[in-house]
């Protein structure tokens, strides 16, 4: 099962639409602010994703979180969708919800760190 | 096509435990298993409302679940899964061997996914909509046990769930017994599985569907069922049932292919009907049983199963008899009566009903109107002994289901005590559930099941 | 697998037929639809919604049953509210336990009954002789919502609102309303549950079980199901657009339809002329993941061929499709890839309809509302349009020939095939066949 393609195909227009500018150059935020945030999305998918024996030390920021890595898939990252909303207080588009924003901790927390 | 049908596997978790021998203890030893006592938190519950359940406990299920496979399932998708993999073991199948498009699944359900249904309403409705989680919707479907059963086993053939209340157990059997028999899939799993969540429990409890055990606990009482809530099957006391969560997984396949791959039968599908009685309100029982027991009767003739003898009511009155793929059109099979199997396509005729598995739970109108059904297709005729497993088993789940199959297998333990939660006879019912004197294995068995809301749905189990 | 001609089987077809798919054979009762009747986003009753098919309109748009403000999307195809009316024949007891489901069917199953010149002569029938087979995802679940919130609140509510909770309310609610004494069934999976009911009810009078048979759904908007599709990201923001490049999710309806099913002989027998035939049905599983189809649509594609199968049709003799077609960027490729799978290089010849795009997505009810309208599209000779949109052009990867814009007269056709591709992986197909007024 090819969990990278449901990834991208989350809400079906990653694909077809643009994506959300994840550059660093196009926000460049505080390296502590984004390890703070990163911080705080693998304590999100600790809590959320039900990993059994997951830790959040355990997760690596650059690492694919779909496909390889924690082998997440299409629902997970829509769960995870949430589980940002809600704790940063921020709204992400179904368009946004693509193979480059969720490919991993580190490219999420720019993103966030980019609308927080 | 119409094939003989044969149960060869069953798998069943509930608070008996996982697996049929933990069940079978439970239907030996004539007791139901401790009861748990119901969350109330939530404040769902009302003060002289019942409180106890019978709930499958949950580390049981865990060897049956690697984690990463159960991390997003709700209780009842758990529960499925599980029960078929009890199943396959049991059976010494290797769960690959099921794989592909000849497998279907028909699961039932009476209530579905209600733990999830409820915490997504309480992110809808309280934090919002855009709270809502896709985990708990996932699961949140009926077909969900179905589905994940189907990703399970790689089972790509017809899958349907079903939601009829008590009567859906039966009916899923009979569908799957159905595809099979008819050629549409080479085996199919079918089963019953519910959860008991604290609200559901609490709403079962609201519509006075709950004993409340109004009998008060005797001082020195050695019968651990004296007092309390207890499901009393027939009993003159029964006050209403006790909910059980759990789930019950049976594989069918054809007789033929059984005996190629050196499986034993537990019993044989020998032919199934279902009817409705209109005049049921929307969460119970109607009070005649005449217009119900008409349906069984007219099952039972179809069957050459008549009580009282084979003929005139037997087959020989049908000319000609009409086989499970449609007869002759204008044939004079009789509406009502469903579809039959034999191994040639003919009707085979049955012989007599030796044994009833009975649907009784201890609601009061459900096991009056189970009482005028059977006595109304049995007419004048003696009824044969009459197993009621639900004092062992609760209601919903799948308990029912498996103690069924288990008394069709011939199973000893399942009718050597004395049935549990009865001790009284009710007068106006006319039917008293075995006493637990020695019986010999069956050699057709009707299971019976009467839904809350008017539907009815009869299996009849031959000797494997 | 090699896409074949136009007339040669496609490999799964002929497995179906090989495998003995066909129910009964060749002395099989044939099945025929004898009434119809419908409550959709366009209104009650069958002309309505036809009338609003064949302009190409849509009925999804802002909606008020619940407040939406809240919520991801703001458009469903809401069935339009109306002054209860008792239906004729129909027992009426405990109105007020009836949820919304239940009233759409009960107005839905009246309608089909006396289309088919039943109604009271139900009655007449031999006990035993009728049976219900509904599909629902919701059933009461809109009137529980209610209840569920007030009972947060610490409020105790009444019990009758829960009264027609489950999802075998409304097919009770037609089975209590009508005297139906025969079987009774409702599936509930997901958007296979109408098809696998009207399935079920194929077998059910194929084999002698019942004479007569009310087949359909029922569906009603709420909002855990509204919510729950959005927490998917599943629901376009516009009106659904079905095999177009720029489709963005599904539409939410609600509504309920009713086929009335009966042996052939017995409608020709008093006088009556079936509208179509039911040929055929068949089911398949993905097997694959709880949301996500399975991309190459082999599932979907085994139950067109266990259809076709049970039919005893090839593939080349299916003249148009109703497509499941709900505008998710996934289903769509998924089942242009199945009808590849079937159909081959005809695949893309050959018209398909998407009443998804006009009525939304019905859940439960869906595959029953669309095999309704598959019936009404072989009876009429006409296959209706999606809106046009000519924005929006159809995607190359799943190059369907979608009927857009205007009506397509088929007078001709003679098969059509409906199918549907459940959340969960359950995959059902019906065939219907043009009466043609042959003999049997």
């Amino acid at each position: 099962m090819s969990d990278v393609a449901h990834a991208a195909d989350t809400a079906g227009t990653a694909e077809t639409a643009g994506t959300a500018d994840t550059s660093d150059t196009a926000h460049p935020a505080d390296s502590a602010v984004l390890a703070m945030i990163a911080g705080r999305v693998k304590r999100l998918i600790v809590d959320n994703l039900h990993l059994e024996g997951l830790r959040p030390e355990m997760i690596d920021e650059e690492a694919p979180l779909f496909g390889e890595g924690l082998g997440l898939d299409s629902v997970d990252a829509l769960e995870l969708v949430v589980a940002v909303e809600k704790e940063f207080a921020i709204k992400i588009k179904s368009n946004e919800i693509g193979r480059d924003v969720f490919s991993s901790v580190a490219s999420l927390s720019r993103f966030i760190a980019g609308r927080v | 096509m119409n094939r003989e049908v044969v149960i060869t596997a069953l798998g069943t978790a509930g608070a008996h435990g996982c697996g049929r021998a933990s069940l079978e203890r439970a239907l030996a030893a004539g007791a139901p298993p401790p009861a748990t006592e119901v969350d109330r938190a939530a404040g769902y519950h009302q003060p002289e409302g019942a409180r106890r359940a019978l709930i499958t406990p949950v580390a049981a299920l865990a060897p049956w679940l690697p984690p990463a496979e159960a991390r997003r399932m709700g209780p009842p998708s758990r529960l499925a899964v599980a029960a078929t993999r009890m199943a396959l073991a049991e059976a010494g199948l290797d769960p690959a061997r099921l794989a592909g498009p000849g497998t279907a699944v028909v699961v039932s359900t009476a209530f579905g996914p209600t733990s999830f249904s409820e915490a997504l309403l309480r992110q809808v409705l309280q934090d919002g909509p855009e709270s809502a989680s896709p985990y708990l919707f996932t699961e949140c479907v009926a077909n969900a046990p179905a589905a994940q059963i189907a990703i399970a086993c790689g089972a790509r053939g017809v899958n349907v769930t079903l939601c009829q209340r008590e009567a859906g157990a039966l009916l899923a059997v009979a569908r799957g017994a159905a595809e099979v028999a008819a050629g549409r899939a080479e085996r199919a799993l079918v089963g019953a599985v519910d959860e008991m969540s604290p609200l559901l429990h609490a709403m079962l409890d609201r519509f006075g569907a709950l004993a409340r055990g109004r009998s008060r606990p005797v001082r020195g009482a050695r019968r651990p069922d004296e007092g309390g809530e207890i499901g009393r099957p027939f009993d003159r006391r029964r006050d209403g049932v006790v909910a059980a969560d759990g789930a019950t997984v049976l594989l069918l396949e054809t007789a033929a292919a059984a005996a190629r791959h050196g499986r034993e039968p537990l019993a044989r599908i020998r032919g199934w009907g279902s009817a409705f009685d209109p005049a049921a309100p929307p969460t119970g029982w109607g009070a005649s049983g005449e217009q119900l027991g008409r349906a069984l009767r007219r099952l039972l003739l179809r069957c050459g199963a008549a009580p009282g003898g084979a003929s005139p009511g037997g087959l020989g009155a049908l000319d000609p008899p009409a086989s499970v793929s449609g007869g002759p059109p204008g044939a004079s099979s009789p509406p009502g009566a469903s579809g039959l199997l034999g191994a040639s396509g003919l009707l085979g005729s049955i012989g007599a009903i030796d044994r009833i598995v009975s649907g009784a739970s201890g609601a009061r109108a459900g096991d009056r109107l189970e009482a005028r059904v059977l006595r109304a297709a049995w007419g004048e005729a003696a009824l044969p002994p009459v197993l009621a497993p639900k004092g062992v088993t609760g209601e919903y789940g799948g308990g029912f289901l498996a103690a069924a199959v288990l008394a069709a297998a011939g199973v000893a333990g399942v009718a050597c005590a004395p049935t549990a939660g009865f001790g009284e006879p009710d007068p106006d019912l006319g039917v008293s559930p075995h006493d637990g004197r020695p019986l010999p294995p069956p050699r057709a068995l009707l299971a019976s099941s009467l839904a809350a809301g008017g539907a009815a749905c009869w299996l009849i189990l031959g000797r494997p | 697998m090699q896409p074949g001609g136009a007339t040669q089987a496609a490999p799964a077809e002929m497995a179906a037929r090989a495998s003995g798919g066909r129910a009964g054979g060749g002395d099989a009762r044939r099945v025929v639809v004898s009434g119809l009747g419908a409550v959709s986003g366009f209104g009650w009753g069958v002309e309505a919604l036809w009338q609003g098919l064949r302009a190409g309109a849509t009925a999804i748009r802002p909606f008020s049953r619940f407040d939406h403000a809240a919520h991801r999307t703001h458009l469903a195809a809401e069935v339009p509210a109306r002054p209860p009316a008792p239906v004729p024949f129909a027992a009426q007891p405990e109105g007020r336990l009836l949820s919304l489901a239940d009233r759409f069917a009960l107005a839905a199953a009246g309608e089909a009954l006396t289309a088919a010149g039943l109604g009271e002569a139900l009655g007449l029938l031999p006990e035993g002789a009728a049976g219900v087979f509904f599909g629902s995802s919701t059933g009461g679940m809109w009137e529980s919502e209610l209840f569920v919130a007030g009972l947060f609140g610490g409020r105790r509510g009444a019990l009758r609102a829960v009264a027609s909770q489950q999802v075998n309310g409304p097919g009770d609610a037609v089975a209590r309303g009508f005297g139906v004494t025969g079987p009774v069934q409702t599936v509930s999976s997901a958007c296979a549950s109408g098809a696998l009911a009207i399935a079920a009810a194929l077998a059910s009078l194929r084999c002698g079980e019942v004479e007569v048979a009310l087949a359909g759904g029922s569906d009603s908007l709420c909002q855990l199901t509204y919510a729950g599709f959005n927490s998917l990201r599943s629901v376009d923001e516009a009106p659904c657009r079905p095999f177009r490049a720029g489709r963005a999710g599904m539409s939410i309806g609600e509504g309920a339809a009713v086929l009335v099913l009966e042996p052939l002989e017995r409608v020709l027998a008093r006088g009556a002329l079936p509208l179509a035939e039911l040929a055929g049905a068949g089911g398949a599983c993905d097997a694959f993941h709880m949301t996500a189809p399975e991309p190459e649509g082999t599932g979907a594609a085994a139950a067109i061929a266990a259809a076709l199968g049970d039919a005893g049709l090839a593939a080349g003799e299916i003249d148009f499709v109703n497509a499941h077609a709900t505008g998710t960027p996934l289903n769509d490729a998924a089942e242009w890839r199945a009808l590849r799978r079937v159909f081959g290089e005809r695949a893309g010849r050959i018209p398909v309809t998407a009443t998804k795009a006009a009525l939304g997505h019905l859940l439960g009810c869906s595959g029953a509302i669309e095999a309704l309208v598959t019936v009404l599209s072989l009876a009429r000779g006409e296959l209706h349009p999606v809106p046009a949109d000519a924005a929006d052009p159809i995607d190359d990867a799943c190059p369907a020939a979608l009927v857009i814009g205007r009506p397509l007269a088929v007078p001709a056709a003679r098969a059509g095939l409906s199918t549907s591709l459940a959340f969960g992986g359950s995959n059902a197909a019906l065939v219907f066949t043009r009466w043609t007024g042959a003999a049997p």
